[in-house]
Protein backbone atom coordinates (compact mmCIF):
# COMPACT_ATOMS: atom_id res chain seq x y z
CA UNK A 1 0.00 0.00 0.00
CA UNK A 2 2.74 2.42 0.94
CA UNK A 3 4.58 1.49 -2.23
CA UNK A 4 1.48 2.07 -4.28
CA UNK A 5 1.16 5.48 -2.65
CA UNK A 6 4.80 6.41 -3.18
CA UNK A 7 4.65 5.51 -6.84
CA UNK A 8 1.94 8.13 -7.26
CA UNK A 9 4.75 10.69 -7.18
CA UNK A 10 6.17 9.19 -10.36
CA UNK A 11 8.37 6.37 -11.64
CA UNK A 12 10.92 5.10 -9.13
CA UNK A 13 13.62 2.48 -8.86
CA UNK A 14 13.60 -0.16 -6.11
CA UNK A 15 16.44 1.60 -4.27
CA UNK A 16 14.59 4.90 -4.15
CA UNK A 17 11.44 3.23 -2.87
CA UNK A 18 13.32 1.30 -0.20
CA UNK A 19 15.00 4.53 0.90
CA UNK A 20 11.62 6.14 1.52
CA UNK A 21 10.01 3.26 3.33
CA UNK A 22 10.78 1.44 6.56
CA UNK A 23 11.17 -1.88 4.76
CA UNK A 24 14.03 -3.78 3.20
CA UNK A 25 14.86 -3.74 -0.47
CA UNK A 26 13.89 -7.42 -0.95
CA UNK A 27 10.52 -6.68 0.66
CA UNK A 28 10.01 -3.79 -1.75
CA UNK A 29 10.93 -6.02 -4.68
CA UNK A 30 8.51 -8.69 -3.53
CA UNK A 31 5.68 -6.21 -3.15
CA UNK A 32 6.44 -4.66 -6.55
CA UNK A 33 6.18 -8.10 -8.12
CA UNK A 34 2.74 -8.54 -6.57
CA UNK A 35 1.62 -5.15 -7.80
CA UNK A 36 3.02 -5.88 -11.24
CA UNK A 37 1.29 -9.27 -11.42
CA UNK A 38 -1.92 -7.58 -10.40
CA UNK A 39 -1.58 -5.12 -13.23
CA UNK A 40 -1.34 -2.10 -10.93
CA UNK A 41 2.24 -1.15 -11.79
CA UNK A 42 4.42 -1.48 -14.86
CA UNK A 43 8.18 -1.34 -15.18
CA UNK A 44 10.62 -0.31 -17.85
CA UNK A 45 14.35 0.01 -18.22
CA UNK A 46 15.92 3.46 -18.02
CA UNK A 47 19.61 3.09 -18.76
CA UNK A 48 20.94 0.82 -16.03
CA UNK A 49 17.94 1.26 -13.77
CA UNK A 50 14.55 -0.42 -13.80
CA UNK A 51 11.81 2.06 -13.05
CA UNK A 52 8.42 1.17 -11.66
CA UNK A 53 5.32 3.27 -12.12
CA UNK A 54 1.57 3.04 -11.58
CA UNK A 55 -0.34 1.58 -14.49
CA UNK A 56 -3.25 3.96 -15.15
CA UNK A 57 -5.30 1.06 -16.49
CA UNK A 58 -4.77 -0.94 -13.31
CA UNK A 59 -5.62 2.03 -11.16
CA UNK A 60 -8.75 2.56 -13.20
CA UNK A 61 -9.76 -1.05 -12.56
CA UNK A 62 -9.45 -0.51 -8.83
CA UNK A 63 -11.65 2.56 -9.05
CA UNK A 64 -14.08 0.83 -11.41
CA UNK A 65 -14.64 -1.94 -8.93
CA UNK A 66 -15.83 0.47 -6.26
CA UNK A 67 -17.75 2.51 -8.82
CA UNK A 68 -19.68 -0.58 -9.83
CA UNK A 69 -20.26 -1.66 -6.24
CA UNK A 70 -21.80 1.68 -5.27
CA UNK A 71 -23.90 1.87 -8.45
CA UNK A 72 -25.48 -1.44 -7.54
CA UNK A 73 -25.86 -0.57 -3.87
CA UNK A 74 -27.30 2.91 -4.39
CA UNK A 75 -29.85 1.75 -6.95
CA UNK A 76 -31.08 -0.82 -4.45
CA UNK A 77 -30.99 1.82 -1.72
CA UNK A 78 -33.15 4.17 -3.81
CA UNK A 79 -35.75 1.44 -4.26
CA UNK A 80 -35.73 0.62 -0.55
CA UNK A 81 -36.05 4.25 0.52
CA UNK A 82 -38.89 4.93 -1.90
CA UNK A 83 -40.66 1.74 -0.86
CA UNK A 84 -40.52 2.48 2.85
CA UNK A 85 -44.01 2.86 4.24
CA UNK A 86 -44.87 6.24 5.80
CA UNK A 87 -45.67 4.58 9.15
CA UNK A 88 -42.20 3.08 9.22
CA UNK A 89 -40.83 5.98 11.22
CA UNK A 90 -37.15 6.86 11.17
CA UNK A 91 -35.38 5.68 14.27
CA UNK A 92 -37.73 2.79 14.80
CA UNK A 93 -35.98 -0.53 15.15
CA UNK A 94 -37.28 -3.61 13.45
CA UNK A 95 -38.02 -6.73 15.42
CA UNK A 96 -35.07 -8.61 14.03
CA UNK A 97 -32.65 -5.89 15.03
CA UNK A 98 -30.92 -6.07 18.33
CA UNK A 99 -28.54 -3.73 20.00
CA UNK A 100 -25.32 -5.46 20.69
CA UNK B 1 0.75 18.48 4.48
CA UNK B 2 -0.54 16.48 1.57
CA UNK B 3 1.98 15.98 -1.13
CA UNK B 4 0.63 17.52 -4.32
CA UNK B 5 1.48 14.32 -6.14
CA UNK B 6 -0.21 12.12 -3.56
CA UNK B 7 -2.64 9.68 -5.05
CA UNK B 8 -6.22 10.07 -3.92
CA UNK B 9 -8.37 7.66 -5.82
CA UNK B 10 -12.07 8.28 -5.32
CA UNK B 11 -15.53 7.47 -6.54
CA UNK B 12 -18.39 9.95 -6.47
CA UNK B 13 -22.05 9.00 -6.78
CA UNK B 14 -25.22 11.03 -6.58
CA UNK B 15 -28.79 9.81 -6.58
CA UNK B 16 -32.17 11.47 -6.08
CA UNK B 17 -34.59 9.61 -3.86
CA UNK B 18 -38.31 10.35 -3.73
CA UNK B 19 -38.53 10.32 0.06
CA UNK B 20 -38.08 12.98 2.74
CA UNK B 21 -34.59 13.49 4.14
CA UNK B 22 -35.30 11.92 7.55
CA UNK B 23 -36.61 8.72 6.02
CA UNK B 24 -33.86 8.59 3.43
CA UNK B 25 -31.24 8.98 6.13
CA UNK B 26 -32.91 6.32 8.26
CA UNK B 27 -33.12 3.78 5.46
CA UNK B 28 -29.45 4.33 4.69
CA UNK B 29 -28.14 4.13 8.25
CA UNK B 30 -30.66 1.90 10.05
CA UNK B 31 -31.93 -0.46 7.37
CA UNK B 32 -28.83 -1.12 5.36
CA UNK B 33 -29.52 -4.86 5.20
CA UNK B 34 -32.72 -4.12 3.22
CA UNK B 35 -30.77 -2.80 0.26
CA UNK B 36 -27.10 -3.76 0.51
CA UNK B 37 -26.38 -6.44 -2.14
CA UNK B 38 -26.68 -9.74 -0.29
CA UNK B 39 -23.69 -11.21 -2.10
CA UNK B 40 -21.44 -8.55 -0.57
CA UNK B 41 -20.99 -10.04 2.88
CA UNK B 42 -17.66 -10.35 4.58
CA UNK B 43 -18.37 -13.03 7.15
CA UNK B 44 -18.50 -16.73 6.28
CA UNK B 45 -22.29 -16.77 6.27
CA UNK B 46 -24.74 -14.21 4.81
CA UNK B 47 -25.56 -11.16 6.89
CA UNK B 48 -28.89 -10.86 8.66
CA UNK B 49 -28.41 -7.23 9.70
CA UNK B 50 -26.02 -4.34 9.15
CA UNK B 51 -25.55 -1.85 11.95
CA UNK B 52 -24.15 1.65 12.07
CA UNK B 53 -23.96 2.83 15.66
CA UNK B 54 -25.27 6.43 15.53
CA UNK B 55 -22.36 8.31 17.09
CA UNK B 56 -18.80 9.32 16.31
CA UNK B 57 -16.61 6.33 17.12
CA UNK B 58 -19.52 3.94 16.62
CA UNK B 59 -19.02 0.64 14.83
CA UNK B 60 -20.24 -0.26 11.35
CA UNK B 61 -20.64 -4.00 11.17
CA UNK B 62 -22.60 -6.89 9.76
CA UNK B 63 -24.25 -9.54 11.87
CA UNK B 64 -24.05 -12.91 10.18
CA UNK B 65 -26.48 -15.80 10.09
CA UNK B 66 -24.04 -17.92 12.12
CA UNK B 67 -24.08 -15.34 14.91
CA UNK B 68 -20.72 -13.79 14.09
CA UNK B 69 -20.13 -10.08 13.78
CA UNK B 70 -17.80 -8.59 11.23
CA UNK B 71 -16.63 -4.99 11.34
CA UNK B 72 -16.73 -2.94 8.15
CA UNK B 73 -15.61 0.33 9.65
CA UNK B 74 -16.11 3.11 12.13
CA UNK B 75 -18.19 6.27 12.32
CA UNK B 76 -15.89 9.26 11.74
CA UNK B 77 -18.62 11.92 11.61
CA UNK B 78 -22.31 11.79 12.48
CA UNK B 79 -24.63 14.69 11.68
CA UNK B 80 -28.12 13.21 11.27
CA UNK B 81 -29.90 13.56 8.91
CA UNK B 82 -27.36 15.46 6.82
CA UNK B 83 -24.00 13.76 6.82
CA UNK B 84 -22.22 10.57 7.82
CA UNK B 85 -18.56 9.77 7.34
CA UNK B 86 -17.38 6.20 7.75
CA UNK B 87 -14.06 4.44 7.53
CA UNK B 88 -14.04 1.39 5.24
CA UNK B 89 -11.72 -1.42 6.22
CA UNK B 90 -12.86 -3.99 3.68
CA UNK B 91 -10.45 -4.85 0.92
CA UNK B 92 -8.98 -7.74 -0.99
CA UNK B 93 -7.20 -10.14 1.36
CA UNK B 94 -3.68 -11.44 1.02
CA UNK B 95 -4.55 -15.12 1.26
CA UNK B 96 -8.19 -15.27 0.33
CA UNK B 97 -10.10 -14.81 -2.91
CA UNK B 98 -12.84 -13.05 -0.94
CA UNK B 99 -12.85 -9.56 0.40
CA UNK B 100 -11.94 -9.38 4.03
CA UNK B 101 -12.14 -6.78 6.75
CA UNK B 102 -8.97 -5.64 8.46
CA UNK B 103 -9.59 -6.70 12.07
CA UNK B 104 -7.10 -4.14 13.37
CA UNK B 105 -9.20 -1.30 11.88
CA UNK B 106 -5.95 0.41 10.95
CA UNK B 107 -6.84 3.81 9.51
CA UNK B 108 -3.68 3.81 7.39
CA UNK B 109 -5.14 0.91 5.41
CA UNK B 110 -8.72 2.21 5.32
CA UNK B 111 -10.59 4.19 2.72
CA UNK B 112 -13.36 6.60 3.73
CA UNK B 113 -16.98 6.91 2.68
CA UNK B 114 -18.87 10.15 3.13
CA UNK B 115 -22.61 10.31 2.49
CA UNK B 116 -24.40 13.66 2.33
CA UNK B 117 -28.17 14.13 2.31
CA UNK B 118 -29.87 17.31 1.03
CA UNK B 119 -33.60 18.03 0.81
CA UNK B 120 -34.90 18.62 -2.70
CA UNK B 121 -38.34 20.00 -1.96
CA UNK B 122 -40.35 18.46 0.85
CA UNK B 123 -40.55 14.91 -0.45
CA UNK B 124 -37.26 14.20 -2.18
CA UNK B 125 -33.64 13.95 -1.12
CA UNK B 126 -30.42 14.17 -3.05
CA UNK B 127 -27.87 11.69 -1.75
CA UNK B 128 -24.22 12.24 -2.57
CA UNK B 129 -21.70 9.53 -1.82
CA UNK B 130 -17.95 9.89 -2.02
CA UNK B 131 -15.62 6.96 -1.43
CA UNK B 132 -12.09 8.31 -1.17
CA UNK B 133 -8.60 6.97 -0.49
CA UNK B 134 -9.29 3.83 -2.52
CA UNK B 135 -5.59 3.45 -3.22
CA UNK B 136 -5.16 2.27 0.36
CA UNK B 137 -6.68 -1.05 -0.75
CA UNK B 138 -3.86 -1.59 -3.24
CA UNK B 139 -2.16 -3.81 -0.69
CA UNK B 140 -4.24 -6.85 -1.53
CA UNK B 141 -3.36 -6.40 -5.16
CA UNK B 142 -2.99 -10.07 -6.03
CA UNK B 143 -6.65 -10.67 -5.27
CA UNK B 144 -7.75 -7.55 -7.09
CA UNK B 145 -6.77 -9.11 -10.35
CA UNK B 146 -9.11 -12.07 -9.81
CA UNK B 147 -11.92 -9.79 -8.79
CA UNK B 148 -11.46 -7.51 -11.76
CA UNK B 149 -11.08 -10.37 -14.17
CA UNK B 150 -14.25 -12.01 -12.93
CA UNK B 151 -16.17 -8.84 -13.67
CA UNK B 152 -14.55 -8.61 -17.06
CA UNK B 153 -15.93 -6.36 -19.73
CA UNK B 154 -19.25 -5.95 -17.99
CA UNK B 155 -17.85 -3.79 -15.22
CA UNK B 156 -16.02 -1.76 -17.82
CA UNK B 157 -19.27 -1.06 -19.63
CA UNK B 158 -21.19 -0.33 -16.45
CA UNK B 159 -18.51 2.00 -15.19
CA UNK B 160 -18.57 4.02 -18.36
CA UNK B 161 -22.33 4.08 -18.41
CA UNK B 162 -22.29 5.28 -14.79
CA UNK B 163 -19.71 7.90 -15.66
CA UNK B 164 -21.94 9.24 -18.42
CA UNK B 165 -25.01 9.35 -16.23
CA UNK B 166 -23.31 10.65 -13.14
CA UNK B 167 -20.64 12.86 -14.66
CA UNK B 168 -18.19 10.91 -12.57
CA UNK B 169 -14.73 12.42 -12.91
CA UNK B 170 -11.93 10.39 -14.37
CA UNK B 171 -9.62 8.84 -11.77
CA UNK B 172 -7.17 11.23 -10.24
CA UNK B 173 -3.78 10.31 -11.56
CA UNK B 174 -0.48 11.86 -10.56
CA UNK B 175 1.07 14.62 -12.60
CA UNK B 176 4.19 13.97 -14.60
CA UNK B 177 7.11 13.05 -12.38
CA UNK B 178 9.74 15.57 -11.40
CA UNK B 179 13.20 14.33 -12.13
Amino acid sequence: MAIFQKLAAGPMAVNELAGRLPVTRPAVSQHLKVLKDAGLVTDHRDGTRRLYQLDPKGVERLRTHFDRMWSTALNAFQEAAEATLPQDKPGEKHGKRRRT
Amino acid sequence: MANAAELDLRVFKSIRVKAPIERTFAVFTEQMETWWPASHHIGKSPFVAIFIEPRVGGRWFEQNADGAHCDWGKVLAWDAPHRVRLSWHVGPGHDSPDWVADPTLDMAKASEVEIRFRSDGSDATVVELEHSRLERHGEGAEQLREIFDSHGAWSFILAHLAARIDGTPAPVLPPAPEQ
